[in-house]
């Protein structure tokens, strides 16, 4: 790329050169050039397309914005017009003027003039550059085409001079002219990106446009008028058809600029306002983004405050954000002031509270924007006048749903220093903070839940390392069990201890209602099942003790129910005593019935009406029978109609499989109460323990 | 799913609450309600008839417990009738029966409750 552009600077400099020599030979020998005329001129054109390819090539970098190009270009062509006024006014050199000829008066005019034309075609050169990209700004359907037929006439005028003598003229010379002409003025109002300057720039392109014009049109003058001027035989004399581009960019150019002069100018009243919606839309796309970014709520406040701050240019803005519903009648304090601008909490604490029907309770009751446009003179504001920073007040409720989460505030300085627009816009604004806050709270809100979530999952494991491991394995017995909490943590207990070497305590329970209340409950009756069980062999001795000590603890809403059965290993005695829970079933080779001693659950009351209500139970199993204990989660399990499973199909799923061992029936009975409810899942926790006996161990 | 609802009526002197439908975990608050306002009032007699109780779970039961000592410091009580045998059953089988007294009918029930101890207060 570098060595291309080199190249064709090398090569332009080089054709320029020879056209120097060229004519400095002509001067010296005073000769007739001939058809020598034609390659000169071609070397001429040349020299110029490649100065504008050096010029086009290697720009694409940061693209120039619409004030650096009008400025360019008025620096270009002032600086130019100097020289060549300069070069016309001292008198460098002159041309003699024969038969539509030109001929120089010395050398000092022939360098002259190549200078000339070189600056004019390289302001040309910039000019057209330059004017392409801000025709072609916000292009429209033919914005293009208008543009190359601008520039191919622009081409066609000048090559139909190719070849004439510097003072000669054609018919087709000037009928390209004419159409470049009316193409110039097509063109010139492509003037769209006027309207998106701010009002600093549009005064900034007005005064540029406008050196620009009167540049433009002092060189379109100089090339014009009959009474020739040195520039114009310059260029005529250096090329007939640069002199006609140059011409007809010139007019282009004062023709562009005097139009955007002129429709800036009409702009500027307008341009403040333009200024204002372009910052609210901006200031409105802002807080779209941040709705998605920030979740910090003091955070969004800030920002919130500070937009509302600029967009209305206030002297003083607050937001407030209930906390919650009751939080925004019973406070009377700014604790709900989340963020302030250029205002003090004793002005905000005055201002919201100073009066028993402030600003703040009259927008908390009907809910709409308040607009107080005379602080100082309005009955409703009266109690606040002594604060000269609040000429005018706009207060702006934050509403969602009906629900008025927060409130906005902007003051002034001034008296009526709100307009329509920021009422408006601020309600609009409003709109957009209430999703903001809603947001950044549902975040929050959602991490809280994770958290608790996460707890949840930890109460679980801490629950699941509650139930045994393990079950213990004897020759004689077959024990298995299952437990699943309907929520994350169940109110469901079984346990088994070794009392001595050949009796075990099995305990089953459910905790009245559940989840974590329930498992808190639970815990604790393991802990007595752990330590009681050991010192009082008798279940209803157990059972009276766990109660007592149950008591002191429990919620008076709250109970539990327990069957705990003491097994003698050796020889298959069996003793239980029931508080309150369901009944065993226990299930023989020739009947299957539920064993159910009075009893209430533990927890309801103290003392003696509880131990008078318990019975123990004694059985003698025999080989093959079986013990099925479990929770009301496995009786009282719906199917989709609404009814329960019940006691009937347990008896039977257990006397179905009685023969079976005790982890099938186990398997059996879960199976059954899943496939009875039809896979919507537990609806309370389900516990199942089963016992069965292989026969006495022979020693 | 299964609506619960609860009715008040007076019989005698006798405040009467006739239950409806399935009285779990989610519906228990109704009842708690129930009988906060008839403390609030001072109706110490009550009876709770369980005709048209589908289901009674132990968050629905709790309640009973929650109550019944209240109620007796306040020199009434809470009586139950009309159970049907599938309601009775979760009842007895925590053993209610031995803390509150259950009628086959609401009559047996309210000639049960001791009105004058109520009145001469």
């Amino acid at each position: 790329m570098k060595i291309r552009k080199l190249l064709t600077l090398v090569g332009s400099i080089l054709l320029l050169a020879a056209v120097f020599v060229f004519d400095s030979t002509v001067k010296s020998l005073d000769a007739d050039i001939g058809s020598w005329f034609y390659v000169r001129g071609a070397f001429v054109v040349l020299a110029f397309v490649l100065i504008a390819i050096y010029i086009q090539t290697g720009r694409k970098g940061r693209q120039p914005t619409m004030i650096q190009r009008i400025g360019r270009i008025a620096a270009w062509t002032g600086l130019f017009l100097g020289l060549s006024v300069v070069v016309s006014v001292l008198r460098f050199g002159d041309f003699e003027t024969r038969a539509f000829r030109l001929y120089p008066r010395d050398y000092i005019t022939i360098l002259c003039s190549a200078l000339l034309s070189v600056a004019a075609g390289i302001v040309a050169a910039v000019t057209i550059l330059n004017l392409r990209e801000m025709l072609l700004y916000k292009r429209k359907r033919g914005t293009r085409r208008n543009l190359w037929l601008l520039f191919g006439s622009f081409f066609l005028a000048s090559a139909m001079t190719f070849g004439l003598r510097p003072l000669a003229s054609t018919v087709y010379t000037t009928v390209f002219f004419v159409l470049s002409v009316v193409l110039i003025i097509v063109n010139s109002f492509r003037l769209s990106w006027i309207a998106y300057l701010s009002r600093r720039e549009k005064i900034y392109a007005m005064v540029y446009s406008l050196l620009a014009f009167f540049a433009f049109m002092a060189i379109n003058v100089l090339l014009s008028i009959s009474d020739r001027p040195f520039l114009s035989k310059a260029l005529l004399y250096y090329s007939y058809p640069l002199h006609t581009f140059v011409q007809l960019t010139s007019l282009l150019g004062s023709v562009y600029f005097g139009m955007a002069f002129i429709s800036t100018l009409f702009h500027l009243p307008t341009a403040e306002a333009f200024d204002r919606k372009q910052s609210e839309l901006s200031s409105l796309h802002n807080l779209s983004r941040l709705i998605t970014q920030v979740f910090d709520l003091n955070e969004l406040a800030e920002t919130v405050t500070n937009m509302t701050f600029e967009v209305c240019e206030a002297s003083g803005a607050w937001l407030e954000i209930f906390p919650t519903e009751a939080g925004r009648k019973g406070v009377r304090q700014t604790t709900g002031i989340v963020s302030k601008r250029e205002v003090s909490t004793d002005e905000i604490q005055t201002i919201l509270f100073g009066d028993e029907s402030s600003v703040r309770s009259v927008v908390i009751s009907s809910k709409k924007v308040l607009l107080i446009d005379d602080v100082s003179n309005d009955r409703r504001t009266r109690y606040m006048a002594k604060l000269k920073k609040v000429g005018s007040l706009l207060v702006v409720p934050l509403l969602s749903h009906e629900n008025l989460i927060g409130i906005l505030y902007a003051v002034k300085q001034m008296d009526f220093g709100f307009d329509q627009d920021d009422i408006d816009v601020l309600s609009g604004f409003a709109d957009q903070v209430t999703i903001a806050i809603e947001n950044a709270t549902l975040i929050q809100r959602s991490i809280e839940k994770e958290r608790l979530q996460r707890e949840l999952l930890l109460a679980q494991e801490m629950q699941k390392r509650l139930l045994p491991q393990s079950l213990p394995v004897f020759p004689s017995v077959d024990m298995q069990a299952v437990s699943a909490p309907a929520l994350e943590v169940g109110g469901d207990y079984y346990d088994v201890a070794l009392l001595d070497d050949h009796h075990v305590g099995i305990v089953i329970g459910d905790v009245s209602g559940k989840g974590v209340g329930a498992a808190f409950y639970m815990a604790e009756v393991k802990g007595i099942f752990q330590s009681l069980s050991k010192i009082y062999i008798s279940p209803k001795a157990f059972l009276v003790k766990a109660n007592e000590s149950l008591l002191s603890s429990i919620d008076k809403r709250s109970f539990i129910s327990l069957i705990y059965a003491v097994l003698d290993v050796a020889s298959g005695e069996l003793v239980l005593s029931r508080a309150g829970h369901c009944p065993m079933l226990y299930a023989t080779s020739s009947n299957v019935e539920y064993i159910k001693p009075s009893g209430m659950g533990l927890g309801l009351s103290s003392g003696s009406l509880f131990e008078d209500s318990l019975e123990e139970k004694k059985i003698m199993m025999k080989r093959g029978d079986v013990c099925v204990f479990y929770t009301d989660g496995v009786t009282e399990s719906r199917s989709a109609s609404g009814e329960e499973f019940g006691y009937e199909r347990l008896v039977k799923v257990v006397n179905d499989n009685r023969t079976r061992t005790a982890e099938e029936i186990r398997e059996q009975i879960i199976q059954q109460v899943w496939s009875y409810t039809d896979a919507q899942g537990y609806d309370d926790d389900l516990t199942v323990f089963v016992v069965k006996w292989n026969g006495a161990a022979r020693s | 799913m299964n609506e619960f609802k609860i009715s008040f009526r007076e019989n005698g002197k006798v405040q009467v609450m006739d239950l409806r439908g399935y009285l779990d975990a989610h519906t228990a608050p109704n009842l708690e309600e129930a009988f906060q306002k008839l403390l609030k009032e001072k109706k110490f007699n009550i009876l709770v008839n369980c005709k048209d109780l589908a289901y009674i779970s132990s968050a629905g039961l709790g309640v009973f417990m929650a109550f019944i000592e209240d109620v007796r410091t306040g020199g009434g009580d809470i009586k139950m009738s009309n159970m049907s045998p599938k309601v009775y059953n979760i009842f007895d089988l925590l053993g209610f029966p031995m803390l509150y007294e259950i009628f086959a009918e609401e009559h047996d029930a309210v000639k049960k409750f001791d009105v004058r101890k109520q009145s001469t207060k």
